[in-house]
């Protein structure tokens, strides 16, 4: 049996507020591609985090090729031969791929870098390991794939021999996926050890040799990924039964109560939607997928009138709303849950009440001339946080002391109170724990029953999948593929979302 | 209208412009804003004036260098370690600067406004140059500091985009935690920035007082540190660039200095450069682009 | 636990405020002063002579003003450094309002007057803020720009336009001075001596403490008021604390952002008003310049409340005052209150930095003893 090259021992680190890493022992063998599982919240993240430098343990121990080891910081780790690609890239957009592979690793002849001894440096290990990438584009021109391979060759440029991967398939389409995974196989094959993270029982199943599941701060077991199955990983991730589905009834969609007529949206040349077209039925739940950066999020802002379109319309119940500013947009009964909670949910500054009444501090009943009727806003407030079980001790707190899934609770609570007709939903749980999850796909399945049309936006296709009734496939600006959600796959979207169909190449041309 | 004399003085307004913008690329390159260039200039033309009246004019501009850098570590301490706002910072240093330099002025020379004159490093005549028409007047009785700072827009743009330390510093500039997690130290690049910067707005002001005035005298920058900070923007964070705009504003100065036409009245003359300046920022910005991480402050993880 | 927070959000300020004296004692000693000596004369002076509180109270007047300025826009999101042109050009529509409309009764001339100050300061306010708008120029660069082009703009109005060339001077001495014509009786705002005599207080003569204190006062309790409790105030600081999220919410951030600078510039119209119509009666070419960039002291140091304002431009009141006390006993020069200035302005934001530093590590610490507790009894 081969040594193990990472030993910990009873690994542990406590946060305000939650264990996240409860006496962990792992043990990772060389040239294996070892996979650690769990639900947000499990640990994951922390236990990574620790083994790169970036956190220090408060208890336990870990050995480097059998020797207790300290590994101080993100330098010392590479020092040592471990490597981390994170799962938001951590990469200078305007760098060429060179200068960040051989940022903070530069090589210099006469006091100058030497770009060109980099160069044929990252083109030998492109070569040898299959990479395909063109080290004098700038990163910000590469694709999301392509941007990972940068993050994996700074790693091997620095020679490690450990690769952590933090959730590498979060942002890639499935075969983007298979494409990472022939990568991971010849590394695993010339001897590297992967660190494989993630939360997507399929893909560990996959690629692992073996599996460590971590389940509230804890290890629950380490199993061969070909002793076991999804059901058996998913009972130990969760630790009881699980349903994959989520239960939502069938239902007769309504009139149309959103509409959108070739939309499109120029950026100086560039076409950031071209002529978008789709309607969504009361008592509907339309999904969009997409690679993000594929014009959803423009889609959306124009729809709410945050942007103004360049030729197209928006029609709600059949009322003419297009280039109207977000109030009026709003006024006509549309709720809206932005993707980017800290940067458009809420103002992180302010209380828990001022947050829950934002956009509709106005109405009638909240006012008294001039001013706000604090009281009758206050008594409101304490029975949102009642009906929507926001945590929090006072209503008079700042946001920002909130968790993650309580905030976006404030956001759903204040979106949902205005009694909105059209609901629209990006990313509505992303960054959530698993109760926080539940909890918001609950409400808006609730929202469908109630009758409201809802337009959900996520990158995440299992979630698209299982709550949609039709599916609308976002590339390069254009809808390229509108399916219902019943008649459609995973893989399926994952081509539209890549734009291999004619269809979707000649949307490309138009881009570029 | 714009003869060569004009132009020579075009060029001398330029200098204090271009140095402060070669620092201001420096420090917001590495992420910081700094407004409080123009206290930099200030205390630079002050102490460089007391340098200078004591020990001759390069000790002069040695101390004027000093103290701008000294002034800069401030802002570094700040920004870097106390991640307070960088603009309130910056004007911060600019009011302590002014009320410093009126202090020392009163303590050491017994006034608030002037110091005593003091000696100029000897001009120079730049061989060939000097002798051809037309240029001529721009290349005879140069001081010296012009031509160090022509050379310091090479240099500038050499080190940024040759240099380990041009590259980390554009690093910590565009995405600090990514190059936190390469093991480039964020802190000290910041640091260099900001201190480089004051060293050069030290400069910049020293020039202003040693050679181009022989005094010091208050209120001599007018504003000049702000509009260095046009000029950087104007240039897209680019040396070159900032070069072409400090030249832009230096005329404008120039023709400041002399009512060029009899009917206008002076006091507009003298607005030009700062309605330049607003035009520049009101009107030009938006199509350069800022480092991607300036005026936010890095805090590490945990 | 929230008086305890109550307790540190004083305690920034009051730290600062120790630091600057400090930091002040550092220069006294340089040049050869006992600092403590000096701080003892200043507390003296001020505060065991009744003209010394009355021009204390005058001089925190325009400050007051100023400081609401700033602190308005502040409180939605935009740095005002151009209270300073803004006064300027304030002062100059005043003044001209002031000398130039003949035989009104004083109820409409002298409200005229201040509205035409407060109509300088949002004309100066305007382009800064609509370039910002429009086409995204940093309000903190155009605003400077336009302070240097106030400065040279009523330059040129007082010696080249409205130059007063018919001056009565005491025969034979004296050169006439640069200004503008005097302001008529009708636009004088009228000193608070009577009011108080009402009161049985003797307000000598030479102090010039006039109703725009109370004015003054006033505002800043209207703007407590409209901030916290009106809707408006409402989408002032939710535009100020995160414009892309007010502006998803349907608040018109363009429409509030143009309204609160123009606000804050009206107030900054106010500034110099105090000693314009309440002292001078005339603009000349040595008007007060730097209440602006005081005003951004006396804004930070009240951590942007409207009531704290209040506080603080009396307690930058206080130091100038003092100023005038140790220079005429000690031989301190007044610049020395520049210098606080300054030194108080960067060491309230690091201050504030420092104890929201400590106030997080208490929490954490806190919660991670809980954590453990919790622990020891669940194992």
């Amino acid at each position: 049996m081969p040594s193990p090259v990472i030993e910990t021992i009873g690994l542990t680190k406590a946060f305000p507020g939650v264990v996240a890493n409860d006496r962990i022992d792992l043990e990772i063998r060389a040239g294996e591609i070892h996979a650690i599982v769990g639900e947000n919240g499990a640990g994951k993240s922390t236990l990574m985090r620790i083994l790169c430098g970036l956190y220090q343990p408060d208890l336990g121990e870990i050995r480097l090729r059998g020797v207790p080891t300290v590994i101080r910081d993100p330098r010392h780790a590479i020092k040592l031969g471990i490597g981390m690609v994170h799962q938001h890239f951590m990469l200078v957009d305007r760098f060429t791929v060179t200068e960040n592979v051989i940022l903070g690793a530069e090589g210099t002849r006469w006091g100058r870098l030497d770009r060109r001894a980099a160069r044929r440096r990252i083109l030998e290990i492109c070569d040898r390991y299959g990479f395909d990438l063109d080290p004098d584009l700038a990163v910000e021109e590469l694709s999301v794939g392509q941007q990972q391979r940068v993050e994996i060759v700074k790693v091997l440029y620095r020679g490690a021999d450990i690769i952590i991967m933090d959730e590498p398939t979060a942002v890639l389409v499935p075969q983007e996926v298979q494409e990472l995974f022939d990568n991971l196989r010849r590394l695993a094959k010339s001897g590297k050890t992967i660190i494989f993270i993630s939360h997507k029982l399929d893909e560990v199943l996959d690629i692992a040799d073996r599996i460590t599941v971590l389940r509230g701060g804890r290890k629950v077991g380490t199993v061969k990924a070909q002793e076991t199955d999804r059901r058996g990983l998913a009972e130990m991730m969760v630790g009881r039964p699980v349903l994959f589905s989520v239960d939502k009834e069938e239902r007769a969609p309504g009139e149309p109560l959103l509409k959108v007529e070739g939309l499109s949206l120029k950026s100086g040349e560039r076409y950031l939607l071209r002529d978008v077209s789709l309607e969504v039925r009361g008592g509907e739940i339309y999904g969009i997928a997409g690679v993000e950066g594929n014009g959803q999020t423009e889609l959306v802002e124009v729809i709410m009138g945050l942007r103004r379109p360049t030729t197209g319309r928006i029609l709600l119940a059949a009322q003419d709303v297009t280039g109207l500013p977000v109030g009026r947009v709003r006024g006509h009964g549309v709720s809206f849950v932005p993707e980017d909670r800290h940067r458009r949910g809420l103002i992180l500054n302010m209380t828990v009440w001022e947050n829950l009444f934002l956009g509709r501090h106005r109405a009638r009943r909240l006012t008294a001339g001039p001013l706000l009727r604090r009281i009758v806003m206050l008594g409101e407030a304490d029975e949102l946080v009642q009906e929507y079980d926001i945590r929090v001790g006072s209503t008079g707190q700042p946001v920002s002391s909130l968790s993650g899934g309580n905030q976006q609770k404030v956001i759903l609570a204040r979106e949902l109170a205005g009694q909105p007709r059209v609901i629209i939903a990006s990313q509505p749980t992303r960054g959530l724990d698993v109760g926080a999850i539940e909890f918001v796909r609950q409400r808006l399945i609730a929202a469908r029953a109630a009758g409201l049309a809802v337009l959900i936006v996520s990158a995440d296709l299992e979630e698209v999948l299982a709550l949609s009734d039709r599916i609308g496939v976002m590339y390069g600006g254009r809808l390229v593929k509108e399916v219902a959600a019943s008649e459609t796959t995973a893989q399926e979207l994952g081509m539209y979302m890549l734009g291999s169909t004619t269809g979707a190449k000649e949307a490309r041309d138009h881009v570029l | 209208m714009i003869g060569g004399e004009m132009l020579a003085s075009a060029i001398r307004m330029t200098i204090p412009i271009l140095l402060t913008a070669l620092g201001a690329i420096h420090a917001e390159r590495s992420g910081i804003v700094n407004i409080g260039l123009e206290g930099m200039m200030i205390v630079g033309s002050f102490w460089a004036a007391f340098g200078a009246y004591h020990y001759g004019p390069l000790a002069g501009l040695l101390f004027g260098i000093m103290a701008g850098g000294a002034l800069a570590l401030v802002h570094a301490a700040a920004t870097v370690t106390f991640r307070v706002d960088h603009i309130v910072s910056g004007v911060a240093l600019n009011i302590i600067a002014y009320g410093t330099t009126r202090f020392a002025s009163l303590s050491i020379f017994d006034r608030a406004t002037t110091s005593p004159h003091v000696q100029s490093l000897p001009a120079i005549d730049i061989p060939v140059l000097d002798r051809l028409p037309l240029i001529a007047p721009l290349a005879s009785n140069v001081s010296p500091v012009v031509i160090l700072t022509f050379a310091l827009v090479f240099l500038t743009r050499w080190v940024l985009s040759e240099t380990t330390f041009g590259l980390r510093l554009r690093a910590v500039g565009e995405n600090p935690q990514a190059a936190d997690t390469l093991g480039v130290n964020v802190f000290a690049m910041r640091y260099a920035g900001v201190i480089i910067s004051g060293l050069f707005a030290g400069l910049a002001g020293a020039y202003l007082a040693v050679e181009h005035t022989g005094m010091y005298v208050e209120g001599m920058t007018q504003g000049k540190g702000f509009i260095a900070l046009a000029a950087m923007i104007f240039g897209n964070w680019g040396p070159i660039g900032a070069m072409g705009a400090s030249l832009l504003f230096g005329l404008s100065e120039a023709l400041a200095l002399r009512q060029v036409v009899e009917f206008i009245p002076y006091e507009f003359f003298k607005m030009l450069p700062y309605v330049l300046t607003i035009i520049v920022v009101g009107g030009i910005v938006q199509r350069s682009r800022p480092p991607a991480a300036v005026g936010t402050s890095y805090e590490r993880g945990e | 636990m929230s008086y305890r927070r109550r307790l540190l959000e004083l305690a920034a300020p009051l730290l600062a405020l120790l630091f600057a004296l400090l930091v002040g004692g550092i220069f006294l000693l340089a040049i050869g002063k006992d600092p403590l000596q000096v701080y003892l004369t200043m507390f003296r002076f001020n505060l065991s002579r009744l003209d010394s509180i009355g021009s204390i109270l005058y001089k925190s007047t325009p400050l007051i003003f100023s400081g609401l300025a700033v602190a308005v826009g502040f409180r939605v999101g935009l740095f005002n450094i151009g209270v300073e042109g803004q006064y300027f050009i304030g002062a100059l529509l005043a003044s001209i309002v002031g000398f130039s409309l003949h035989g009104l009764p004083v109820w409409i001339h002298l409200p005229l007057v201040v509205l035409a100050g407060m109509l300088g300061g949002m004309l100066w306010a305007w382009l800064p803020i609509v370039l910002k708008l429009r086409r995204g120029a940093h309000e903190v660069i155009t605003t400077i720009m336009m302070n240097h082009i106030a400065y040279a703009l009523v330059l040129f109005f007082i010696t080249s336009v409205f130059l007063d060339t018919e001056q009565e001077m005491v025969k034979g001495l004296g050169s006439p001075q640069v200004r503008m014509p005097k302001l008529l009786e009708t636009a004088r705002m009228p000193t608070m001596h009577g009011f108080l005599e009402t009161l049985g207080i003797e307000l000598p003569r030479h102090v010039y403490l006039n109703w725009f204190f109370p004015l003054g006062i006033l505002l800043a309790v209207a703007l407590f008021v409209m901030l916290w409790r009106a809707a408006y105030g409402y989408e002032l600081r939710a535009v100020g604390g995160n414009p892309a999220a007010a502006e998803t919410a349907g608040i018109n951030t363009q429409r509030t952002m143009l309204s609160a600078f123009l606000l804050s510039g009206a107030l900054a119209g106010l500034v110099g008003l105090s000693d314009l119509l309440g002292y001078f009666g005339y603009l000349d070419i040595d008007f007060p310049k730097g209440y602006g960039f005081t005003g951004i002291a006396v804004a930070l140091l009240a951590r942007n409340s409207m009531l704290g304002v209040i506080l603080t431009a009396i307690l930058f009141g206080f130091l100038r005052r003092g100023a005038e006390g140790v220079q005429a006993f000690e031989g301190v020069p007044m610049d020395t209150i520049v210098i606080l200035e300054g030194v108080i302005i960067l060491s309230i934001v690091v201050a504030v930095q420092i104890v929201n530093w400590y106030v997080r590590r208490q929490e954490k610490l806190m919660k991670r003893r809980q954590v453990t507790m919790e622990r020891a009894g669940g194992d």
